[in-house]
């Protein structure tokens, strides 16, 4: 089998905290998304649609649900002999005995031994936690044309935005002269988007320099690039514009599924020649019942549509029952939707439960979030008045 | 861990009852419920059993059965000890002397059967959709301490077309086998699945060869109820034959009934099928879908009522399809409007094309037909 070009590694041990009931046994790459995916099919996808058949995977948080997803890569067809899906978790080592990763810098240090043995020329560095489709061979092209050493994936974002992200400035020629961490008073609209590719000796050097220093956060963003930066090491600013989404919060979690409910969305799931890939349910079709209506909506396998539903994401498995109505909102496996409840503006967990004629309302700004195996029961004003008798439960 | 007692063989060369869909499309083949193909509900029964070694009888025309199921990853049948196997058909005898019966059909590949010591056969047809728990009948088998177990259904209603109906003793034990024009309501339909001890199959279709290379294995059964202790199973379960072009389309129509599709689609009886990452259902602005099943890639932009929507299948503004079937990848062309229609893979419906079958005729658009 021929030498390995290019490895992926990808990030995906945070935490998400933001994320608050959803990652509260998962990690921020599993947290499910669009109907039947999970965060990092977006990534995964990207790998295998751009030609990386290499891929390790840096795990942390909660990692049980993530490691079972993942399995042996084989949903993203990332199972091929030669190459491989490689799940990392910290382990202990000859110089100490527990090794928490403790900045994304320090996640791939600990495992340089891994990108010893897979030997490759450059190295990708992902995030498992957005949303986007992204060819990464491309990039590559980028990185080798300029003669980088490092490029950093950038992206134009609003002036207002950017004290939330890593901005750059850069050249005519896209070489970055001046990197900022998050800063307080941007001075361009360049923002990174955690995406790197290494040549993979350089990257060693600097991350065996970074790890001896006490003063790093052990951080790409914080640390490394900017001390490449300082060293004159060739690092370059490669240019995307398409749909990229961090999905932090549950507003943007909740404003990332609702994209893709136009018409015409700004990523597209349907594209044969880019293929979102993900884990498979085995189960049949979705079915919509006499009174139920889909408008403007999403639906997984093996849902069961009996209400009516508008501008939603109802994932696989979910039973909306007569009568009920969901707007708006994103609605995770299993759940059950019982007659004549609402849920509105809201984004319920695997397996929730809205019992009959409860209601769940939420606006844009304040999103109503259930966790997993949740029962929301109606509350005495929820209650028709025409069931509700004196104070029924 | 201790290997299964059972293998499994199933025979895809049933005869094409749909040739009105496509001449060369083997029954094994038929898609089914929105995603599925008839095969499907073979395999997976077996393989909800237990049962990792499967042999696959191919049809004459195999291609479609090969690019299904590839190396069975999907019914978890690829593995380096056991798993799949596929027995072609003798392609040079079915081109210049095409014979009939199917003892022939087993006794050229009798060597996987052979293969395997002390252990019992699984056999089965793939043109009955059905969820029949093999693990119950495997259990029924050895406490009757039966010689053959025949899977039965008692119709609830007529089942026209060449029928073997089951009589069988209160204790359950098969008394006659008939072979009938057509089966009634209360009949106990032979489902066409057999278990039965692997050397017994061998000694049986080697005599039966010997006889009559020519016959059924249905027939050899019939004319042996009284010397084997041969028992019925009663399956209670949804099961639909699919033997012609209206029973074709009844089964996937009764898919529309939640009783019938929570029958087959069961949680601890899984179907598999061929994966293929298409995305979720998108349902555009003005979409108006009711009593119908939609698989994953499909994008409705116009009116669906009553059908079935395979994968992939794109339906166009204003067009209206009603008590259809629309198979995968097929694009209904805007303010269309299809009634009783069955469209086969890959056609493109012209927009304001307006087509209409009846309830006992649908009307059929195969493949590579312009309309």
């Amino acid at each position: 089998m021929s030498k390995v070009e290019c490895l992926a590694m990808i990030l995906a041990g945070g935490k998400g905290s933001r994320l608050g009931v959803l990652t509260k046994n998962v990690a921020k790459p599993a947290v499910l998304f669009g109907a039947k995916y999970r965060i990092i099919d977006f990534t995964l996808s990207n790998c295998r649609n751009s030609g990386i058949s290499t891929v390790g995977i840096l795990t942390q948080y909660q990692p049980l649900e993530l490691n079972w997803y993942i399995g042996n890569g084989s949903s993203w067809d990332l199972d091929s002999e030669g190459g491989g899906t490689f799940v990392l978790p910290p382990y202990m080592n000859d110089k100490d005995s527990s090794n928490w990763y403790q900045g994304t810098a320090d996640a791939i240090y600990q495992n340089l031994n891994f990108l010893d043995m897979i030997d490759p020329q450059y190295v990708v560095v992902l995030s498992g936690d957005h949303i986007y489709s992204m060819d990464y061979g491309t990039m590559l092209a980028f990185h080798k044309k300029h003669h980088a050493k490092a490029t950093v994936s950038t992206l134009r974002v609003p002036l207002s935005e950017a004290p939330r992200f890593g901005i750059m400035n850069a050249d005519n020629n896209f070489r970055i002269v001046e990197f900022e961490e998050k800063p307080a008073r941007p001075k361009s609209d360049l923002a990174s988007m955690g995406i790197y590719i290494f040549d993979k000796e350089t990257l060693k050097k600097y991350l065996v320099e970074d790890a001896a220093r006490r003063d790093s956060d052990h951080d790409f963003g914080k640390n490394i690039i900017p001390k490449m930066l300082a060293d004159g090491v060739p690092v370059f600013a490669y240019p995307f514009d398409g749909y990229w989404k961090d999905v932090g919060t549950f507003e943007s979690l909740w404003q990332a599924n609702m994209d893709l409910l136009s018409d015409n969305p700004p990523i597209s799931l349907n594209d044969p020649a880019w293929r979102i890939y993900s884990g498979n349910q085995s189960l049949p079709p979705h079915y919509v019942g006499p009174q139920g209506s889909m408008v403007s909506s999403l639906a997984g396998e093996g849902a069961v549509i009996l209400g009516r539903v508008m501008h939603s994401v109802i994932f696989y498995g979910v039973q909306i029952e007569e009568g009920a109505e969901v707007t708006d909102s994103v609605i995770m496996p299993g759940a059950v939707i019982e007659k004549g409840a609402v849920v509105d503006h809201a984004i319920l967990g695997e397996r929730c439960r809205v019992k009959a004629g409860a209601a769940v309302r939420g606006k844009v700004g304040s999103i109503r979030v259930y966790g997993n195996d949740s029962v929301v029961a109606p509350a005495e004003d929820d209650v028709p008045a025409a069931a509700s008798g004196k104070g029924a439960k | 861990m201790m290997d299964n007692p059972i293998i499994g063989l199933i025979n895809l060369q049933g005869p094409n009852c749909m040739e009105e869909l496509s001449p060369t499309r083997p029954i094994a083949s038929e898609p089914f419920a929105g995603k599925f193909r008839l095969m499907d509900f073979a395999l997976s029964a077996m393989v909800n059993a237990d049962v990792d070694t499967v042999g696959l009888l191919l049809p004459f025309h195999s291609r479609s059965v090969l690019d299904h199921v590839r190396s069975g990853k999907e019914w978890n049948l690829a593995r380096k000890q056991h798993g799949l196997f596929y027995l072609p058909v003798d392609v040079e005898s079915e081109v210049s002397d095409p014979k009939p019966g199917d003892i022939r059909t087993y006794y050229k590949n009798l060597r996987y059967v052979e293969v395997e010591r002390n252990h019992y056969l699984l056999l089965s047809g793939c043109d009955v959709v059905h969820n029949t728990d093999y693990n119950r009948v495997f259990h029924q088998h050895r406490s009757h301490n039966a010689d053959i177990t025949l899977v039965y259904k008692t119709l609830d209603e007529e089942d026209p077309g060449k029928a073997y109906v089951l009589k069988t003793s209160p204790s359950g034990r098969i008394q006659a086998m008939e072979k009938r024009p057509g089966a009634q309501k209360g009949d106990k339909l032979f489902l066409g699945a057999i278990l039965l001890n692997g050397d017994l199959f061998v000694s049986m279709v080697r005599q039966a060869y010997a006889q009559n290379p020519d016959q059924y294995l249905n027939d050899v059964l019939a004319r042996n109820v009284k010397h084997l202790r041969i028992y019925g199973y009663e399956y209670t379960g949804y099961a639909k034959r699919i033997n012609s072009l209206e029973s074709f389309f009844q089964a996937n129509m009764d898919m529309l009934d939640q009783e019938n599709w929570k029958g087959i689609f069961r949680q601890d009886r899984k179907i598999y099928t061929k994966i293929k990452d298409e995305a979720p259902a998108k349902y555009m602005a003005d979409a108006k879908v009711t009593n119908s099943l939609v698989a994953n890639g499909c994008i409705i932009e116009g009116t669906v009522e009553n059908s079935i929507l395979f994968r992939k299948v794109r339906v166009g503004r204003n067009a209206v399809v009603r008590n259809s079937i629309i198979m995968q990848n097929a694009v209904i062309g805007e303010e269309s409007q299809l009634d009783y229609v069955i469209c086969d893979k890959d056609r493109s419906i012209q927009p304001e094309a307006d087509l209409s079958g009846t309830k006992d005729e649908p009307l059929t658009i195969i493949k590579h037909e312009v309309i």
